[in-house]
């Protein structure tokens, strides 16, 4: 009888229970609140876990989806996930940064609702539009460090921060002090690739550290090259004449990704898929 | 320490009411009041206004137009840094039913507001970027919502009239760059309730 009295009251209290939960979640303090529940923190972690978790044999071939600037194409973004599903071998994604528009904890959140049905992990890099009022908070709090890199099969990815514009070009970003011997260091893979949003062609790289930074990826050991958003358009090519390729990735909007493979020492292919 | 603030700057405004000096109230004809003198004061969490948001308000039209001035305040742990926000509400509830003696239910309230954001970390220096380099402000919103309230009527002060009113209201809403989204994303790709915001205050009438 007792029993059957708490049930009443659970079913009673469950719909009250569920609207407190959604209303808490609505009770936002400011577009910069970035209060969200816990699956949608520390992203760059879980994923790099999820990654390793179905590790590569070290001679084969690694295949993964290179995009960017997702911010406010979540139309896009669907139909993206639905055409990247679709492809086989691949093991991840990368989005060369521009996750949000307004460097709102929300924006990010529903970048990461589409992504996260995704078949395999994706990581992703700081760009400009996600460090604008205190976004670089709000990305720390749900992505993680602006700065990071990790390996897998045989290839080094380093990703990193070279918004200079956003700092109002301090001279510290790009962090070359952490980048160097992120670069000297290949922590036993045999190749690596960097990562990052504001190519050096572009006007919002600072200046004073344009060539500094093309000379350390000039003289970074098995680099099989450095691949850039912001632009919303692709491109490879070696715009300093020195050896080194610059791969560019199209916006979500544009409706095309690369399908990048890499293997020997620096060897790679680049399919375009339209979607 | 700026809520501890708030909560005492809306205090002194009720103690100074509280403590007028009787001549005061025998000059002034009974119901009327000094026109700057607020009509309502109101305290509030959410709709991205802030964690807490106190303020002072004007009633217009027989209170089916109201609006509010708000100061907004979220703690450096939920935002990266300590924000401070000034806001101007408006709103419009065309229907107040008297339910029972004592208790009032205002069911639909329309309204929008501005607000600006203090103290963000990013904000845009002088010359850091070309002009239009990003078409929205960082700092300055506006928001549009709709809403709700009950009201609690106590007896007129009985020296002046004047009323004495007690409120709880909700208010859901949205901003620019949400609806923004919405509308730049018209194949379901986000959701309307993705862009809601709550904010639940109280009100008093005085």
């Amino acid at each position: 009888m007792s029993s059957l009295f708490t049930l009443r009251r659970w079913t009673r209290i469950a719909p009250a229970a569920a609207l407190l939960v959604a209303g808490c979640d609505m009770l936002e303090f400011s577009p910069n609140d970035y209060r969200l529940p816990e699956e949608f923190t520390n992203l760059t972690q879980k994923n790099i876990a999820k990654l390793q978790a179905k590790p590569l044999a070290a001679t084969d071939t690694l295949r993964f989806v290179f995009t960017g600037d997702s911010q406010q194409f979540y139309d896009e973004a669907e139909d993206l996930v639905t055409s990247v599903n679709q492809q086989p071998g691949i093991s991840f994604m990368l989005v060369a940064g521009d996750i949000s528009d307004f460097g709102l904890a929300r924006e990010m959140r529903w970048v990461d609702e589409k992504l996260r049905k995704l078949t395999v992990p994706y990581l992703t890099v700081i760009g400009n539009h996600d460090l604008v009022g205190n976004g670089r908070e709000a990305y720390q709090h749900i992505f993680g460090a602006l700065d990071y890199s990790f390996v897998y099969g045989d290839t080094k990815f380093t990703l990193l921060d070279t918004n200079g514009r956003e700092y109002n070009f301090n001279g510290q970003i790009p962090n070359l002090n952490w980048l160097r011997p992120q670069l000297a260091n290949l922590d036993g893979a045999r190749r690596q690739v960097v990562i990052s949003h504001v190519p050096p062609t572009n006007d919002d790289f600072d200046p004073a550290l344009r060539m500094p930074y093309v000379q350390a990826l000039r003289e970074a050991p098995g680099l099989v090259f450095e691949m850039n958003g912001h632009n919303h358009q692709s491109t490879i090519g070696q715009p300093f004449n020195d050896g080194v390729t610059y791969v560019n990735s199209d916006a979500f909007s544009e409706r095309r990704y690369m399908v990048v493979t890499v293997w020997g020492d620096r060897e790679f292919r680049i399919k375009q898929v339209t979607f | 320490m700026k809520t501890l603030l708030l909560a005492g700057l809306l205090f002194a405004t009720f103690a100074a009411h509280a403590a007028a000096p009787p001549d005061t109230i025998a000059t002034t004809p009974a119901g009327a009041r000094q026109w700057f003198r607020p009509q309502h004061l109101v305290l509030q969490t959410g709709g991205g206004l802030g964690m807490v948001a106190g303020g002072a308000g004007y009633s217009f039209l027989k209170d089916r137009l109201e609006t509010d001035i708000l100061i907004g305040y979220v703690p450096e742990r939920y935002a990266g840094s300590t924000l401070t926000l000034a806001s101007l509400k408006v709103m419009y509830s065309p229907f107040h039913l008297r339910v029972a003696e004592q208790v009032q239910v205002v069911p639909f309230t329309i309204g929008g507001y501005f607000s600006y954001t203090h103290g963000t970390l990013n904000d845009e220096l002088k010359g850091q970027y070309s002009k239009d380099y990003y078409w929205f402000s960082t700092d300055t919103r506006y928001g549009a919502l709709v809403g709700g309230r009950v009201t609690y009527l106590a007896a007129p002060v009985a020296a002046t009239g004047l009323p004495r009113k007690l409120s709880l209201y909700y208010e859901l809403g949205s901003n620019d760059l949400y609806i923004a989204t919405y509308l730049n994303n018209r194949n379901g790709g986000i959701g309307v309730g993705q862009l809601l915001t709550l904010a639940l205050g109280v009100k008093a009438d005085l």
